[in-house]
């Protein structure tokens, strides 16, 4: 069954944490571009332990907001939470090259 | 004209063609993969875009277990199947000019004549995926152009083909079967328990 797609920030002391929900396809294009304004931190963790699949489609979405994100807000990102796949296609597709895995504590 | 054409073409196959692990074009004359090997063959048609997401689902079902190596492969699944029936729904669709008819994520209905489906066959090890539509566009320079497009490592966001290449890396004996104009087929293998050497990412 479709997960509807959504986006949640938690705006943290020393970060933020981006919760993404659903899959990520060209349906969530409109909620990326909300993403930046809702950043407040230079640290951000973005988090996809609810995420489903994520297609071409959302793989360019999202090395949209991870290069704008950091060109335009010099913010530092990681990514935590990606299923096998999910981890796949960030190393494939170069998105731990910009966002590299967040270290566990 | 074009009945003639229709005619050859349904009795003969051509341009089948699949990718060597450089991404480079090999020709040959029948598909490196094929359904004929399973007892039972699924097949489903594409009436319009909303009906994605329900064959995507279909396939993750038939793949039944609950340990690692089942979930990987439901995920590896669900992904292809997404990405042929994206391509066979948005990108296959062009004008007279060669421009894109549809933008992805548009909901769309198929026009009059137009076929997409998606075939499929889960023995318990391998899982054969095909789909199908009836415009013939995906030619190998095409596909090879893709390929090379990202076997480029950077990281720009808009890259075209990106969902070949993942099928192409993620497939076992990934094939292109296409009639140009009439008929392209997608298609390969996805093993429930793939040894690392096919996927470069691991």
């Amino acid at each position: 069954m479709e997960q509807k797609f959504k986006i949640e920030i938690k705006n943290g002391s020393t970060s933020d944490t981006v919760h993404f929900h659903g899959n990520i396809d060209s349906h969530a294009d409109s909620h990326f571009e909300e993403l930046g304004r809702k950043i407040s931190k230079k640290m951000v963790v973005f988090d996809f332990s609810s995420v489903g699949r994520i297609n071409s489609m959302g793989i360019a979405l999202l090395l949209r907001s991870i290069k704008s994100l950091k060109t335009e807000q010099d913010a530092q990102i990681s990514i935590q939470g990606a299923n096998q796949i999910n981890a796949m296609l960030f190393k494939m597709t170069g998105i731990y090259l910009l966002a590299p895995e967040a270290k566990r504590l | 004209m074009i009945g003639i054409l229709q005619k050859k073409y349904q009795k003969e196959t051509i341009n089948m063609f699949s990718l060597s692990k450089h991404g480079r074009v090999i020709c040959s004359p029948t598909p490196p993969a094929s359904c004929s090997e399973f007892h039972e063959i699924h097949e489903w048609p594409v009436r319009s875009s909303e009906d994605k997401e329900e064959i995507i689902g279909r396939v993750e079902r038939l793949i039944e277990g609950g340990d690692t190596s089942h979930e990987f492969l439901r995920q590896r699944a669900a992904l292809m199947a997404d990405e042929m029936l994206e391509n066979a729904l948005y990108c296959a669709p062009r004008d007279t000019h060669g421009r894109q008819i549809y933008a992805k994520g548009e909901k769309r209905s198929l026009s009059p004549g137009e076929e997409i489906v998606l075939r499929c066959a889960f023995d318990g090890e391998k899982l054969f995926l095909e789909v199908s539509d009836s415009w013939g566009r995906l030619s190998p320079e095409t596909v090879q152009g893709y390929i090379a497009i990202n076997l480029a490592h950077n990281t720009s966001a808009d890259r075209a083909g990106r969902g070949l290449f993942f099928m192409w890396k993620f497939m076992k004996d990934f094939y292109v079967n296409f009639a140009p104009g009439l008929k392209t087929s997608v298609g390969g293998y996805l093993l429930l328990n793939p040894d690392s050497y096919e996927y470069g990412a691991i």
